[in-house]
């Protein structure tokens, strides 16, 4: 059970302050959530590379965060802005190691924090783009799989894919 | 990334110092602590007109600096808070102060078609003049506001380049339109604002990838 969003705030306020202790406690509290928030929504091997991006930005950007407002909002914001990367950075890199992704079991808790952050962003772009997106950086298709698949030219899918990580990097902060 | 997180929350722990969050009352006293020192630098090299002051001053003076200092308050605010992120943040509020800046140029064009002598009536020296000083007057507003945005964690790398753009440049165009004596609608309405399209299409294009982190 992670703690609540007044627990984290407050103990996001101590960090702030210089409390290592409490600091100590906010990092695995945020660390299971972002276990739970990327999950289905990243390559399974590389979840944990993510979540640890995810803690390095939230130690580097600390001060960002403002006492007098929810903590998890301001996570989220983090998190997606690194899920992206993340996604424009599997797509540059490692696109021919990808594998078909491990389907991982899940709690209804899980569902419901990716359903809120990473698949309303996706609800939001164009659904071809969010399909090749899903296909080629969510579940390791290459581009030419994903061509037969959508019955587009791979330079279409490569296009798609490039102006919807565009759209999802401009939804960051949207709640809706 | 091989080290196992345990050990990345362990280090980050051990190596916590105080941080003093990043307020909006300081972004806003640094910006306006910016134009003041734009204002007086305007002031000691060109000197304010006073005829603002004595009534000369023509309405269509007044609406085009007022909009512009507007629209780079409301981008400053903008730019401001979106150092601080959060799932929820509208981004929205300069969007109508720059469509009402956007209107000026569209409000200038009769005058400009109807004149004998368009070309004359654009005045293009002492325009061009104006657009570059209305650049230069918006150096330590863009300057100001990008050390904040380097300081915080813009997530839309490039609406913050956008707005960074139309804040300084409309705090520019404004603080050096209160020294420019030419009140007339063509000089106003083009060489005022356009200084504002140029800013926002030099932050659009040229920041994103300085505001990345």
């Amino acid at each position: 059970m992670i703690a609540d969003e007044q627990t984290l705030s407050r103990m996001m306020a101590l960090a702030q302050g210089g409390d290592k202790q409490a600091y100590a406690a906010l990092l695995t509290e945020v660390r299971r959530w972002l276990e739970r928030f990327f999950s289905r929504r990243c390559i399974p091997a590389q979840r944990d590379d993510l979540v640890q991006e995810v803690l390095i930005a939230v130690h580097n950007k600390r001060a960002t965060y403002d006492p007098s407002r929810p903590f998890l909002p301001w996570l989220a914001a983090i998190a997606r802005y690194r899920w992206v990367d993340y996604l424009r950075a599997v797509y540059r890199a490692a696109e021919d190691e990808l594998t078909e992704a491990e389907t991982p079991s899940e709690t209804e808790e899980d569902s419901l924090i990716a359903r809120l952050s990473l698949d309303r962003m996706l609800a939001q772009i164009p659904h071809t783009q969010a399909r090749l997106i899903t296909w080629v950086k969510i579940e390791g298709l290459s581009i030419r799989q994903a061509a037969g698949r959508s019955g587009q030219s791979e330079s279409a899918v490569k296009v798609n894919i490039h102006r919807g990580l565009k759209k999802l990097a401009a939804l960051t902060e949207k709640a809706e | 990334m091989s080290r196992s997180t345990n050990e990345l929350i362990r280090e980050m722990a051990d190596e916590l110092t105080p941080v003093r969050s990043l307020r909006l009352r300081d972004g806003l006293a640094r910006v306006a602590g910016a134009l003041m020192l734009t204002l007086i630098a305007i002031e000691s090299i060109a000197g304010l007109w006073r005829g603002v002051w004595q009534g000369e001053a023509s309405t269509f003076y007044i609406l085009t600096n007022g909009l512009l200092l507007l629209l780079g308050c409301a981008a400053t605010s903008t730019v401001l808070r979106m150092a601080s992120p959060q799932v929820g943040n509208q981004h929205e509020g300069p969007r109508w102060a720059f469509l009402a800046v956007a209107l000026l140029p569209v409000a200038a064009l009769p005058a400009l078609l109807g004149h004998d002598h368009p070309v004359v009536a654009l005045g293009s020296f002492h325009g061009l003049k104006c657009m570059s000083l209305s650049l230069a007057a918006a150096s330590l507003s863009a300057v100001a506001l990008f050390l904040w945005l380097r300081r915080g964690a813009p997530v839309s790398p490039a609406t913050a380049g956008l707005h960074l753009g139309i804040a300084s440049s409309a705090l520019g165009a404004g603080a050096w339109g209160l020294a420019c004596p030419l009140d007339g609608d063509v000089h106003l309405g083009i060489w005022h604002v356009l200084p504002v399209f140029l800013g926002a299409l030099l932050g659009r294009l040229a920041l994103p990838s300085l505001l990345r982190w």
